[in-house]
């Protein structure tokens, strides 16, 4: 009997551990691209941290990859994998996930929802709902679409990752002005811009002397001096709570 | 092929139609139209526009003939439009099953024709014979089985009374091959599996890949077909596969009439990083040293430019044409210097050209007016991660991975074959995306990602024209003529659209 029962438990054992390298192969190929080849987070989210924001249990996580999820970037992957392959992702994002400091949400979201509106500026370029600016990305929903160590890197260094369509484009003119500002459209023949202060531009290339876009933000690179650890902590905070609601 | 009309009118010569995937035999993309040419090009104007409400990406090569556009679209859609107002005449669509598996859309590229019969391929593996007046079937042929990840996408090419065709689905843990039928039954007359059972480890050629996706030429003297073949399977996991995984990433010179390898040419053996070697294979007469040699050309996708001499495969010249990381060059027989350490792997190696290479599949033009290849090319880096797959028959097999680098540039550049050394260039703020045509008019044209359609001096580069179509332009243009007015085609987004000089 004793020895039955640990037989047992040493098949159940390797049969995890067999799942989850069986997983991590699959996730290699169909998710790293978004959510880093060690599961850690990319422009998708870290999902080595044990929360998910769509539900913490095996079947949470399951529904997730098959259907994906409405208002973000992650796919529907029933069709392209079988349900068996998609239990080995789950057994494989089981076993990297771990607990750490960096997960834990330490700030004050209240205290960092002013600080968005007020001494941080952000409102100046971001939307939050039907409030803010459109010159930057819509934060709406940036607490479901990017993992928390994301946010923290886009705050302390906007050109880590450059959100696509928002590169800085410049334009000089004929008259040698110089005109910088957020991409709208870049093409071989035009560019279309809107500056800080959300003026919109648009030239051809013909009539100008230089146009080129640049991989960097506009976004000040100075919050890490602007805002002290826990006024950063209380923004970013702040962002992890949106998750779509007004 | 269909003959050319060639008819006086006024001072030109004009040869009508375009009745290949290439225009011609030998692939040329060339058009001897010059009623559009440098001069006047500049006030090139829309005709008409057919929208087929076919989403997808629409690479197609439209045929004209008898005042007729024949135009295949996504999703086994075709439309037989007139050429003169655009308005269909007929229409034809095959259903999709659920399950067949494509690695990049559900994409065809175009008819071949043979007397009044339009052959095109559907994307479950059918090669399907069309009556060109009517669209009625005539007769349909399946290459392969579906379920087991095979698939069609390109358009067929006539040789005498066969139609030959390519498959696609090397991702799939497919064996590749590439098939005759008899034009009149559509029953197979051959087949050539590119996928050789010797050199492989146990039986890992069976999904060796080696896909056969682009349109071959042929050079009707030697009575020899070039086609060329894909990556080998799984693309980034070589451990299973050791050694150069023949006939993968090569150019095969075929029998017409017996489907036997005359010659190949591997470009990239043992392939990792998915540089298929199915681009244009372009047979153009090279005076090299002083000596008049039957070439075949093409700008691989692993980043060198070749000419080969097309009578025994032996390398002519080698250029790079792009930023190259993973060989220092090309010796005398042919094969890449390779630079040790260049493979994917488990953590992710950082290599140029990317995945998609230095020119992928897009349509190239040969110019014998100005004896220059046109190509469009991508400069981009990727990282390559390796990793293992079960293979699950029918199931995507690559095995691998890629990382998100530095967004890619490009260029639309001439080169001179006979030594690879580059001519002009027009760079492009993203990686080209649309095929070439050149003509008699001196021009080449051109579509990019954002929609524009381009007209280029052939000789300079001097970009001469432009329009915004407003649709992604995957598809090479065309040319053709009609009472007397050239016009230039091109499928743009969902959209079929014409131009031409002005009437009035």
């Amino acid at each position: 009997m004793r020895v039955t029962m640990i037989a047992l438990l040493a098949a159940a054992c390797c049969h995890a551990q067999d799942a989850a390298e069986k997983g991590r192969w699959t996730f290699r190929i169909f998710c790293a691209p978004c959510h880093g080849i060690h599961a850690d987070g990319g422009r998708g989210p870290d999902l080595t941290l044990g929360t998910y924001s769509a539900g913490d249990q095996d079947a949470d996580i399951f529904r997730v990859i098959s259907r994906g999820v409405a208002g973000t970037e992650m796919a529907a992957y029933s069709g392209r994998m079988s349900d068996d392959e998609i239990r080995g992702l789950v057994a494989y994002i089981r076993s990297v996930s771990h607990a750490s400091d960096k997960s834990a949400i330490r700030g004050d979201a209240g205290a960092g929802e002013a600080i968005f509106w007020t001494k941080g500026g952000c409102g100046q370029c971001h939307r939050v709902g039907t409030r803010g600016s459109s010159l930057g990305p819509d934060l709406t929903r940036v607490g479901r679409q990017r993992s928390l160590a994301y946010l923290t890197a886009s705050l302390l260094t906007p050109d880590a990752d450059v959100t696509p369509g928002y590169a800085t484009v410049t334009v000089v003119t004929r008259d040698g002005k110089k005109i910088v500002g957020v991409e709208r459209n870049f093409d071989n023949f035009s560019a279309q811009l809107v500056d800080l202060s959300g003026k919109y531009y648009s030239f051809e290339r013909e009539d100008v002397q230089s146009m080129k876009r640049e991989p960097r933000s506009l976004m000040p690179s100075t919050y890490g001096q602007l805002l002290s650890e826990s006024e950063r902590n209380d923004l970013l905070a702040y962002l992890s709570s949106l998750r779509g609601g007004r | 092929m269909k003959l050319s009309i060639t008819l006086i009118f006024g001072a030109l010569a004009l040869a009508q139609d375009w009745t290949s995937y290439g225009n011609n035999a030998l692939g040329w993309r060339y058009s001897e139209l010059d009623q559009i040419n440098t001069e006047n090009v500049a006030r090139l104007t829309p005709q008409w526009m057919y929208q087929t409400n076919v989403p997808g990406k629409n690479e197609t090569t439209p045929l004209v003939f008898d005042g007729m556009m024949y135009v295949t679209g996504p999703s086994n859609n075709a439309w037989a439009l007139d050429a003169m107002t655009g308005r269909p005449i007929w229409s034809y669509k095959k259903a999709l099953p659920a399950n067949v598996n494509l690695c990049c859309g559900q994409v065809n590229r175009g008819f071949a024709v043979r007397g009044n019969t339009l052959f095109k391929v559907d994307l479950q593996g059918t090669l399907v014979a069309l009556d060109a007046k009517s669209g009625t079937v005539l007769w349909e042929s399946t290459l392969e089985d579906y379920k087991k990840g095979y698939s069609a996408t390109s358009a067929p090419l006539v040789v005498k009374n066969l139609v030959i065709t390519g498959m696609a689905g090397a991702e799939y843990g497919t064996r590749g091959f590439i098939d005759a039928y008899d034009s009149d039954t559509g029953k197979r007359a051959w087949r050539l599996s590119t996928v050789a059972e010797e050199g492989w480890p146990g039986d890992s050629w069976k999904r060796g890949g080696g896909s056969t996706w682009i349109t071959g030429t042929y050079d009707p003297a030697l009575n020899l077909i070039y086609w060329g073949t894909g990556n080998p399977g799984p693309d980034m996991d070589g451990e299973g596969r050791r050694g150069d995984n023949l006939y993968t990433c090569s150019l095969l010179a075929i029998d017409a009439d017996t489907g036997k390898i005359k010659w190949h040419f591997q470009f990239t053996p043992h392939d990792l990083h998915d540089w298929d070697a199915i681009g244009d294979p372009v047979l153009t007469d090279l005076v090299i040293g002083g000596r008049t040699v039957k070439a075949v050309i093409q700008a691989n996708r692993n980043g060198f430019f070749y000419a080969l001499d097309r009578t025994n495969g032996k390398v002519l010249v080698s250029k790079a044409y792009t930023r190259i990381t993973w060989a220092d060059g090309i010796d005398a027989d042919g094969r890449p210097i390779v630079i040790a350490g260049q493979e994917p792997t488990e953590e992710g190696k950082r290599t140029c050209p990317g995945m998609g290479g230095g020119h992928n599949w897009q349509a190239t033009a040969y110019s014998p007016q100005t004896g220059l290849y046109y190509f469009t090319s991508t400069e981009r880096c990727m990282l390559f991660y390796k990793t293992k797959q079960e293979f699950v028959e029918g199931q995507w097999y690559q095995a691998s991975t890629i990382g998100r680098d530095e967004p890619g540039n490009g260029r639309i550049e001439a080169i001179d074959p006979k030594t690879g050394k580059l001519e002009w260039f027009f760079e492009t703020v993203t990686s080209p995306t649309g095929g070439m045509l050149a003509t008699a008019g001196g021009l080449v044209f051109a579509g990019d990602a954002e929609g524009y359609l381009i007209a280029l001096d052939g000789r300079t580069g001097k970009v001469l024209w432009r329009f915004q179509t407003g649709g992604t332009i995957i598809a090479p243009p065309i040319s053709y003529a009609l009472n007397g007015r050239q016009y230039i085609a091109v499928a743009a987004g969902q959209t079929m659209m014409t131009f031409s000089l002005p009437r009035f």
